[in-house]
């Protein structure tokens, strides 16, 4: 019941006219940004990031609500009308609503793809309310060696396990784990990496990191074999909307791709993409109309959008109860909480309940809100896709230069966001997933410091990772993850081989 | 690499790329170079873990996966481009296009104090305009002008951020 009454408390502080204003904003800028080809969540949320530098926290947050589930939503609308996603978990929505779309029934692929949102993003909020206190109740207690090796464990899932290729998974994350080594070490002052730049000192903030990689390299990349042939783009006529047999296909993939979304979410194993999988062939498996599938099935946008949306709420559970961020986006999130001085984490239910109430309350309005806007107003977003995409591009280039200049009034950071959009550049080219440098960069320097904490207080003793249970049995699973795959792959390789 | 059991990649039989022999000993590099800045960080006093024991960890590591890379390459792996929204997979890379982008854009850096926000972004929207392929360079600079200006009132205006006014304070 104190999770009902905090709620409420956290609906007191999200109603206020100018925090309902803030969502408002957020929610709409979300959906505007995430609409747009190219930017997906997580570079979404650190664009908007300079937005918020003038908002005290509370109203940030409620903001940053409004980007997260805003992003989310304006993907689905990419990949419906487009055909291409703005993130791996949009793949499938991409593949079946497309199809959908290009069978003149793109309102209604549309219109589950809101709802599934509204009804996956509201059921997983309520989970995440009840789950997350009780969660950080116990979280209190994991001791520093425990929460070193869940970084380790969130590393080698994003990097190694759930990628393409584990190689290349974990030099991404290497390299993110070394831009996040630049500057002062804060525990003993020495400088490391500053190559003698006073600016380094600080260290590298991760705005300049998130928007190189993510959108000044893909600006390069894109120009450098840009397609000749226009995008087609699939006309929407009025609003997004369903019949009453979309509604009686619809309703159960929802609430399966909700359970699916959820669950896979809240633990590290790698984001969205693999429930919206799960989800897509649970739904063929599942279909009266498995012929459909392929060719714009319903269900096959219904369920996966369902567990986009709910793996998005579920990613907020380790976030907010252990500062264990779990996609790309969540880490941003993490570190737009450091900005403000505050370390997401058990602890933050008790210093700053207001904060995450309100955050919490602000996901609900947001999700109402943004069906609200989704389904009327389809059409203007549609409208978004036929910009040009010489100047699409160029005001990205604009908007990532005003975020990072902002961030210490220097024209150096303008020079690091060249080099790291060299460097996002190449690691397109030569196929080197982004998210784990981002990772890597965020979380590198919250892993050192916990690894030092537990070697501080168990006096150097190493043997803490294994004598300490739950440490012990977290890294075993490190070890799992990092090689269980790898058998597998190999055996199946064998296997294949000799038949 | 005649015995196809340990070849499980079938991108193994297609030769040695150059480009991805470059990333390989590039990593490397890296790892090399990180290493060397790890022992210039001295040691730190009256703590069991030193500001050098993570950069040694990471570099080390750094040198142990881009070894593994290397041999990856050159038994004949290589990386395939990303598949990016309006990126056509097939298309002959142009690298004058990224390099226009570039210039623009340092160029843009380097004069939004002197010059201004406005006309310091607007240099980068229009390389970027004229890199993606529009040369109706009137409208192009005309945008250019407009998307800068915009922006400028909304952030410093709206938003209470400071930017470079460079030639147009006092007009703004």
């Amino acid at each position: 019941m104190d999770a009902i009454q905090s709620l409420f408390a956290g609906f007191e502080t999200a109603l206020t006219p100018l925090n309902l204003l803030w969502a408002l904003v957020g929610v709409t800028l979300g959906t505007l940004v995430g609409v747009l080809p190219g930017i997906g969540p997580a570079l979404t949320v650190a664009l908007l990031l300079p937005v918020t530098a003038k908002l005290p926290p509370v109203s940030a947050f409620i903001m940053f609500a409004g980007i997260y589930y805003g992003g989310m939503f304006g993907g689905s609308t990419t990949s419906i009308l487009l055909n291409t996603p703005g993130e791996s978990s949009s793949i499938i929505t991409a593949l079946e609503g497309n199809k959908m779309a290009r069978r003149g029934r793109a309102a209604a692929a549309l219109a589950t793809a809101a709802i599934g949102s509204f009804v996956a993003g509201t059921i997983g909020t309520a989970l995440l309310t009840f789950a997350a206190p009780a969660i950080a109740d116990v979280a209190v207690q994991i001791p520093p060696s425990a929460k070193f090796a869940l970084i380790m464990l969130a590393f080698v899932t994003i990097s190694a396990t759930f990628g393409g290729s584990p190689l290349r998974g974990l030099i991404s994350l290497f390299l993110g784990l070394a831009i996040g080594l630049i500057g002062t070490d804060l525990q003993s002052g020495q400088a490391r990496f500053t190559l003698g730049y006073p600016e380094l000192l600080d260290g590298i903030d991760f705005v300049t990191v998130v928007i190189g990689l993510f959108a000044v390299g893909e600006t390069l990349f894109v120009a450098s074999r840009l397609r000749k042939d226009k995008a087609s783009v699939i006309k929407l006529d009025g609003n997004a909307r369903m019949n009453r047999e979309d509604w009686r296909r619809s309703w159960k993939p929802w609430l399966r791709g909700t359970a699916l979304g959820f669950p896979f979410g809240a633990i590290p194993a790698g984001g969205a993409e693999i429930p919206t999988f799960l989800s897509y062939t649970l739904e063929k498996k599942l279909s009266k109309h498995p012929e459909e599938f392929g060719k714009g099935a319903i269900e096959g946008v219904a369920g996966p959008e369902a567990a986009n949306n709910a793996s998005a709420a579920g990613v907020l559970v380790p976030l907010l109860t252990l500062g264990l961020p779990t996609s790309a986006t969540a880490a941003i999130l993490l570190a737009a909480f450091q900005q403000y001085g505050l370390q997401p984490g058990p602890l933050l239910f008790v210093t700053s309940p207001d904060l995450v109430w309100g955050l919490i309350a602000s996901l609900y309005i947001g999700n109402v809100m943004l069906l609200a806007l989704n389904l009327p107003l389809a059409p203007i977003w549609a409208k978004l896709l036929l910009i040009p995409r010489p100047f699409l591009y160029a005001g990205i280039l604009v908007f990532s230069t005003v975020g990072v200049y902002s961030l210490n009034n220097s024209v150096f950071d303008l020079f690091l966001l060249a080099i790291f959009g060299l460097i996002g550049y190449g690691m397109r080219r030569f196929d080197f997933p982004v998210t784990p440098a981002i990772i890597g960069v965020i979380l590198g320097p919250v892993s050192e410091s916990q690894f030092r904490t537990a070697m501080q207080q168990s006096g150097g003793d190493m043997s803490v990772f294994v004598r300490q249970p739950l440490s012990a049995f977290i890294l075993l699973i490190v070890l799992a993850a990092l090689v269980v795959p790898q058998v597998l792959k190999s055996r199946a390789a064998r296997q294949g081989a000799a038949s | 690499m005649s015995d196809p059991v340990t070849t499980p990649i079938p991108a193994a039989r297609r030769g040695l790329s150059v480009p991805d022999l470059l990333v390989a000993l590039g990593v490397l590099i890296i790892g090399a170079l990180l290493l060397i800045g790890t022992l210039k960080i001295p040691f730190g006093i009256n703590a069991y873990v030193g500001p050098r024991v993570f950069p040694m960890i990471v570099s080390v590591g750094t040198l142990a996966l881009g070894a593994l890379l290397l041999v990856a390459t050159l038994r004949g792996y290589r990386a395939e481009p990303a598949a990016e929204e309006d990126s056509d997979p097939d298309a002959q890379p142009d690298l004058r296009q990224p390099g226009i982008i570039l210039g623009g854009f340092l160029l843009g850096s380097l004069i939004l104090v002197p010059l201004g926000f406005v006309v310091g972004t607007a240099v980068m929207y229009f390389s970027v305009g004229f890199a993606f392929g529009e040369r109706r360079a009137p409208l192009l600079a005309g945008v250019a002008l407009i998307v800068a200006l915009v922006t400028y009132v909304a952030f410093t205006r709206g938003l209470g951020l400071s930017l470079p006014a460079g030639i147009l304070k006092g007009v703004l």
